[in-house]
């Protein structure tokens, strides 16, 4: 846009004052429209890279043969054999389980991690909230270990539940980080706003604190659904035998043999993806606002 | 006046009194032994600097601060340690704060529906204040369509709306543009007579103190400096800080003597009818420098003589800068009634002569 607008102011200026111009000739040839064509090239490139394995998977999802490298023909086949594999659909209702509750757990703890850290303005509080971002760059690995060495030190047996507290501490410092950043762009007179207008403590996070965080919430909310339904490394240390979580019990089934129906699970596994990001652009409408979860976490 | 003593009962047309309020955050005094009576139906400004302590005061009289000592009372209530919401106060915020989720009569219905009363009546009282704020036809806008003047309303309008005993006004003018400001100045003070609430309005723009208000307190490092009509603390400032804070004025100090004040050897101004000062003490005037003549002097006037060192037209008005003694310098301000042409004005290095009225040359304490 800016470019746009800078080639057009360049354009009509001269020719107010001076038909020839020169100068706004070079300029135009370097950029058709404003957008330099390596720009374009790469920008293509980058989509291309990012998305090709993921046609790949779809395309070969629906391919009437067992072949991995040579399409056929279009066939639901695939489909039909995970829908029928019953260890395959309760790993998926585990994983679903799983990334339903972390969300719900995190969001909860979070937020109130979040609004703690924004009240308290001390030393202390911003040591605290140093410390809360160290599992977002911590390895997952180590993570994963040390959650199995706490669970079987304290001789609790792994299960879903045990996926799920590991999961849900995995996932309070994303929610925090993105609550804490909403909260912070808010002035602080808001909440004493709703003070003197008559509000309890209660009533002014729940009248006006989250209403306002809403889209930090929806955002939140989403990521951690996402990484969670898809992780594999903390899952595959914190699970118990039987439901295993969908990404384990997919890697358990490539150790034996490569079927096309893992394609059809990640065909499905993708719509979800899809689902959750336009549930997040629609969500922020129906209560009446403009800018949706999404432009929280792609800084739009 | 202003200092009632602890304990006393507080009279009925009294609507905030403050006693020996004090705030201190860590080792610093913020607000200091504060005692203060402010009148039902008054708008009251409380006027400063930026850190003088007068934010800090509101904020306890609305309950967002704890005092550190002292009390408020709110129409005869102690409510030193009741919180916010409990309060009969409403606050306009300086950021307006308004709640961003809700439309313009969501905003306004919000302190009402708390009260829980009932659909009916708070819309009937939401829409009778956004007529007398003039944004009915915004009704069910969201606040970040509405431009910073209308804002300002809303937030004005959320808060009045309660009907509190006492509104709190924290600068709420500050982030609005000049012309604006001096329109919702005349609205604002149109609207307190209207519903005849007490105001309490924190400002450090003098202008916006003196227009606006039936009695400014000046604040300065946590204690009032002076208290009064804005009349009063612009006649009669009692200290510096008040003669300076308030418009300019020429502070002139020197040694008291029979009847005169020598400000350098040699030099005296005449300082009639102050029998109470002692011979020999420093004593400090001041004269606002409209008081002070430079031609057609009346009788009574005293006068000093003086050099011309700068001259700056400002079109209704021409300043004049005038040394009077070494490091006395003085401003003047003439109305340019009829010498208003270039050459009819003094110039630099004319030796002149400044006169004014024994009573409008203050002493200060």
């Amino acid at each position: 846009m800016t470019t746009l607008d800078a080639a057009a102011a360049s354009s009509a200026t001269p020719s107010a004052t001076t038909p020839v111009a020169p100068a706004p000739a070079r300029r135009r040839r370097r950029s058709v429209e404003g957008r330099p064509r390596i720009a374009v090239a790469f920008t293509a490139l980058f989509f291309v890279v990012l998305y090709l394995p993921i046609v790949v998977v779809v395309l070969f999802s629906f391919n009437s043969r067992k072949s991995l490298s040579s399409f056929e023909s279009f066939s639901t086949r695939w489909y039909v054999q995970f829908f029928n594999d019953d260890a395959l659909l309760s790993s998926l209702r585990a994983s679903l389980v799983i990334s339903g509750v972390a969300m719900v757990g995190s969001l909860i703890l979070g937020t109130m991690l979040a609004l703690a850290l924004e009240r308290v303005s001390s030393r202390p509080s911003r040591i605290l909230g140093t410390t809360a971002l160290v599992p977002l760059v911590t390895p997952e690995i180590v993570t994963g270990v040390a959650a199995l060495l706490l669970f079987t030190g304290l001789g609790i047996k792994l299960s879903l539940m045990t996926v799920i507290i590991a999961e849900i501490t995995f996932s309070i410092s994303y929610v925090a980080v993105i609550v804490r950043g909403r909260l912070s762009a808010m002035s602080d007179d808001v909440e004493e706003a709703a003070r003197d207008l008559g509000c309890t403590p209660f009533q002014a996070v729940r009248l006006v604190i989250l209403p306002a965080i809403l889209p930090a919430l929806v955002a939140s909310g989403l990521l951690v659904f996402a990484l969670v339904f898809d992780d594999f490394v903390l899952a595959f240390f914190t699970t118990g035998v039987d439901p295993q979580p969908l990404p384990v019990r997919i890697y358990s089934q490539i150790r034996l043999s490569i079927s096309p129906a893992i394609n059809a699970v990640g065909t499905c596994m993708m719509l979800v993806s899809i689902l959750l990001i336009a549930f997040s652009l629609v969500v922020p409408r129906l209560f009446g606002r403009r800018d949706s979860g999404l432009d929280l976490i792609s800084g739009g | 006046m202003t200092h009632p003593a602890s304990g006393t009962p507080v009279p009925d047309d009294v609507a905030i009194r403050l006693v020996g309020l004090t705030k201190r955050f860590g080792g610093t005094t913020v607000v200091d032994h504060l005692d203060l009576d402010i009148r039902k139906g008054e708008f009251f400004s409380l006027l400063g600097p930026s850190g003088c302590g007068k934010t800090t005061t509101l904020r306890m009289i609305a309950g967002f601060s704890d005092a550190t000592e002292g009390s408020v009372v709110l129409g005869g209530t102690d409510v030193t340690s009741v919180p916010p919401h409990k309060r009969n106060v409403n606050t306009v915020f300086q950021s307006y704060a308004l709640f961003e989720h809700l439309d313009v009569a969501g905003n306004v219905g919000f302190g009402l529906r708390r009260k829980g009363l009932d659909k009916a009546e708070i819309a009937r009282r939401v829409t009778e204040m956004l007529e007398l704020v003039e944004l009915g036809a915004r009704s069910k806008s969201k606040p970040r369509e509405l431009s910073g003047g209308q804002k300002q309303r809303v937030a004005l309008a959320r808060a009045l709306v309660n009907r509190p005993e006492v509104l709190l006004l924290d600068e709420p003018l500050a982030a609005l543009d000049l012309k604006l400001r001096r329109q919702m100045q005349v609205e604002l003070k149109n609207i307190q007579r209207e519903v005849g609430i007490t105001f309490v309005f924190v400002t450090h723009d003098q202008d916006e103190a003196l227009t606006m208000s039936d009695r400014v307190a000046i604040m300065n490092s946590g204690v009032i400096e002076q208290c009064g009509t804005p009349e009063d603390v612009y006649e009669r400032p009692r200290t510096a800080f008040a003669a300076g804070f308030i418009g300019t004025s020429n502070l002139m100090t020197g040694t008291y003597s029979g009847g005169e004040l020598t400000l350098a050897p040699g030099i005296t101004v005449p300082l009639p009818g102050h029998p109470d000062l002692v011979d020999g003490s420093t004593t400090s005037i001041a004269v606002r420098p409209e008081k002070i003549w430079m031609y057609e002097f009346e009788p009574a006037m005293v006068r000093i003589a003086g050099t011309v060192v700068a001259t700056v037209y400002h079109g209704a008005t021409t300043q004049y800068l005038v040394d009077v003694a070494p490091d006395v310098r003085v401003t003047v301000l003439e109305q340019n009634l009829v010498r208003s042409r270039n050459e009819d004005r003094w110039a630099d290095g004319d030796s002149i002569e400044l006169g004014w009225q024994p009573d409008h040359a203050v002493v200060i304490h």
